[in-house]
């Protein structure tokens, strides 16, 4: 993406019929050549680039192959992607923030262990500078990791992680993770999974849980924070109760600099005439979200 | 492609005029589709805006036997439905350091099946004493032993105007050490050490025996033991260590030694104890103390940690003691290695090494007594750790006083000196030579 000086090339022709060429003729070619070279499209010529390095906004800092629970230095992109452009209005500067690795998938097992259901030792529940919810360090055989911490969890409990669905549902504490399958209809719950085994994506912002509607066929039905319901397969894990930090739609921001300490830049001021979303108006829920891809009947 | 156009043009170039030049530059121009506005290309927005194509997924080779490819290597050039000609990689016959590449863990000499969980003194356990106590199968005392407090109590063992000579050693280090405005930790923790130990060296005249002792900086430890299932290892540089000829008498008498087998090891489920060790595959299974077989100061009597706060290696107190108990373990282990062998077993003649660690202010004391080194299993005799913790030598010692609304709280120079700190290090010094 550098180009600070003028490509080599450009200047070859130029010096060539310097060396080669004498008399007047030399001295006319000499000045005409490079440019018109040039206006034929066949030279090299890149420019030179008079913009800061675009370094900083590539993502080679989260390009991880190994899990580490150290905090991970982040670089600051203001919503640029890497060509420069903007991606994300509305995002720059900010406190300096540092990104710790969470494990999403709870039910990891630990490399060359068998695959039981293993318990975890809670070490330290602290901030999160780049999520709402609190994050928790846990420590169970021979790895740590971060983990979305439950409401109520505090260092030095033990808290549970099982892939077995059994007949009977589980009585589960705050904490634990399990399958959907084996937790009783209508607990709360967090840290959804959609498909099995990817990892959760739903219900991990501060406060939030979801409920366990019912368990229909294989197959498990969430009601998701925002009222909207989700249908998975019963093996996704989720974990139970209600996610940290409870009281973080009760702050108070107070002024727009704190916004901008959060790295979050005023919108642009520009008048936009209001949409649909301006007046009252009562939507139907929209229908329940299937995730879960069974075969079809016709298959077989 | 640009030079071929020049040489072209060289020999054209006397015979054209500049318009019929330009005129054939500019049907070139129109042949190959560019557009005509040259100054377009002076920035490179049409680079930076250009679609950014996908990374393209590794083409898969496959190698048919006996089926040969047809390159166009002999064509010395790209020729479309040939394959590119592949060249093996080049291996020098020579031996060059600069490009020398090791080989792969598993085909190293040392390579072993069984994994070793290494301590060495950066480490920070995270279950911290508890965990070291684990792993050296030992039982924790608080406080110091009682023939290191008879010391501390007794009267007779006093340098002359003890007070004011450690007060100004302590000045010395944190105020008058440096040039600068402040000795930073680095500085002032190793001086206020190597300043003590000077103090203490000067009893020389009444306790000979402290002639027999030596110092030893930067020596390198390895110590091998088998734990439960798995192999330990406490191996790297650690301290300053302060050998003796004669060992240090033992501490805890037979019978009491006996009594440890009925303490219950601690243990800290669900974490495994190897946690936050590093675990290795290459390693070799040594006990060594890190000094030739002739050296004339054999036991290791003290063994002085300095936590001098580099920031990246920072260890809190409740790692320090734990690099404390790790490495006189380690110690006691490789000495009882080299008296009695590898094989397990109680040792008639326990062996004693002491342990300091300062950061320049707070001092931690620890007393480790190696009763077996049969440490497979939880049961039977265990070792005993005397610790003793978080001993400060003094309040503060500033360069600037603290003013609190004109008033001063804290005074500058030294303050809170605490003599009973320096009397245990003057013990634990003396202990053996008196």
């Amino acid at each position: 993406m550098r180009m600070l000086s003028f490509s080599q090339p450009a200047l070859v022709p130029g010096q060539i019929t310097r060396q080669s060429l004498v008399g007047s003729q030399a001295n006319y070619i000499a000045f005409l050549t490079p440019s018109l070279l040039m206006r034929s499209g066949l030279s090299q010529w890149r420019g030179f680039l008079t913009t800061a390095s675009l370094d900083q906004n590539r993502t080679f800092w989260k390009q991880r192959e190994k899990y580490t629970v150290r905090p991970i230095g982040m670089k600051k992109t203001g919503g640029r992607d890497h060509t420069g452009k903007i991606r994300t209005h509305g995002i720059g500067g900010g406190h300096k923030q540092r990104y710790r690795w969470v494990d999403f998938q709870r039910l990891r097992y630990e490399p060359g262990k068998d695959e039981n259901p293993f318990e975890e030792k809670v070490m330290e529940v602290r901030y999160d500078p780049c999520r709402s919810a609190d994050i928790a360090l846990v420590a169970g055989g021979n790895r740590k990791r971060w983990i979305i911490a439950t409401e109520n969890m505090q260092a030095g409990d033990l808290i549970k992680t099982s892939g077995a669905i059994g007949r009977m549902a589980v009585s589960a504490k705050e904490g634990d993770s399990f399958p959907l399958g084996a937790l009783p209809v209508g607990t709360l719950i967090n840290n959804l999974e959609l498909y099995p085994g990817i990892g959760a994506t739903r219900i991990r912002a501060a406060g939030t849980s979801g409920v366990l509607l019912r368990k229909v066929n294989g197959t498990a039905i969430v009601q998701l924070p925002s009222k909207q319901q989700v249908q998975v397969i019963e093996t996704c894990m989720a974990t139970v109760g209600r996610v940290s930090n409870i009281d973080h739609n009760k702050r108070i921001i107070g002024k727009a600099g704190r916004n901008r300490w959060l790295g979050i830049r005023p919108s642009s001021g520009l008048w936009k005439r209001k949409g649909g979303w301006a007046g009252r108006k009562i939507k139907p829920l929209p229908p329940m979200k299937s995730y879960v891809n069974l075969p079809s009947v016709s298959a077989n | 492609m640009l030079i071929k156009t020049t040489q072209r043009l060289k020999p054209a170039a006397p015979l054209l005029t500049q318009s019929s030049l330009l005129k054939k530059v500019r049907i070139n121009a129109t042949h190959c589709g560019i557009s005509f506005h040259w100054y377009r290309h002076f920035n490179v927005s049409c680079s930076l805006t250009a679609k950014v194509q996908s990374r393209n997924k590794p083409r898969v080779k496959v190698d048919i036997p006996r089926l040969e490819r047809i390159t166009y290597a002999n064509r010395m050039h790209y020729v479309p439905g040939l394959a590119k000609p592949f060249s093996p990689a080049f291996v020098r016959d020579w031996h060059d350091p600069c490009h020398y590449k090791s080989p792969t863990q598993e085909n190293m000499p040392l390579y072993n099946e069984k994994p070793c969980f290494i301590f060495n003194q950066r480490t920070h356990p995270l279950e911290g004493v508890r965990q070291a106590l684990w792993l050296t199968k030992s039982k924790l005392i608080k406080g110091l032993p009682d023939r290191v407090l008879s010391l501390v109590n007794s009267k007779a063992i006093q340098i002359e105007n003890q007070d004011e000579r450690v007060q100004n050693t302590i000045r010395h280090a944190r105020l008058w050490y440096t040039t600068e405005e402040e000795p930073s930790r680095r500085k002032y923790c190793g001086a206020l050490l190597r300043n003590l130990l000077h103090l203490c060296g000067s009893l020389q005249t009444t306790h000979p025996g402290l002639g027999r002792r030596m110092l030893a900086e930067k020596y390198s430890l390895t110590a091998t033991w088998s734990r439960g299932e798995e192999l330990f290892q406490v191996r790297g540089q650690n301290g300053i260590l302060l050998n003796s000829m004669a060992p240090i008498p033992v501490l805890a008498e037979k019978e009491e030694v006996q009594n440890t087998s009925d303490h219950v090891l601690e243990t800290f489920y669900p974490i495994s104890p190897t946690i936050d060790l590093q675990r290795v595959q290459v390693y070799k299974e040594q006990s060594h103390k890190g000094f030739k077989e002739d050296y004339p100061f054999p036991h290791a009597h003290t063994l002085f940690i300095l936590e001098e706060g580099d920031i990246p290696f920072k260890l809190q107190p409740e790692y320090l003691r734990t690099k404390m108990i790790m490495f006189s373990f380690g110690n006691a282990l490789a000495r009882a290695h080299t008296l009695y062998g590898t094989a397990p077993g109680v040792l008639e003649e326990p062996i004693v090494v002491q342990s300091v660690a300062t950061n320049g202010q707070m001092f931690q004391f620890a007393v480790f007594q190696l009763n077996t080194t049969d440490l497979q299993a939880d049961e039977g005799v265990k070792n005993q750790v005397w610790l003793e913790e978080d001993q400060p030598l003094y309040d503060h010692a500033l360069v600037h006083p603290v003013l609190k609304r004109k008033v001063v709280h804290i005074p500058a120079g030294l303050s809170g000196y605490k003599p009973e700190t320096f009397q245990k290090f003057l013990s634990l010094y003396l202990h053996g030579a008196v």
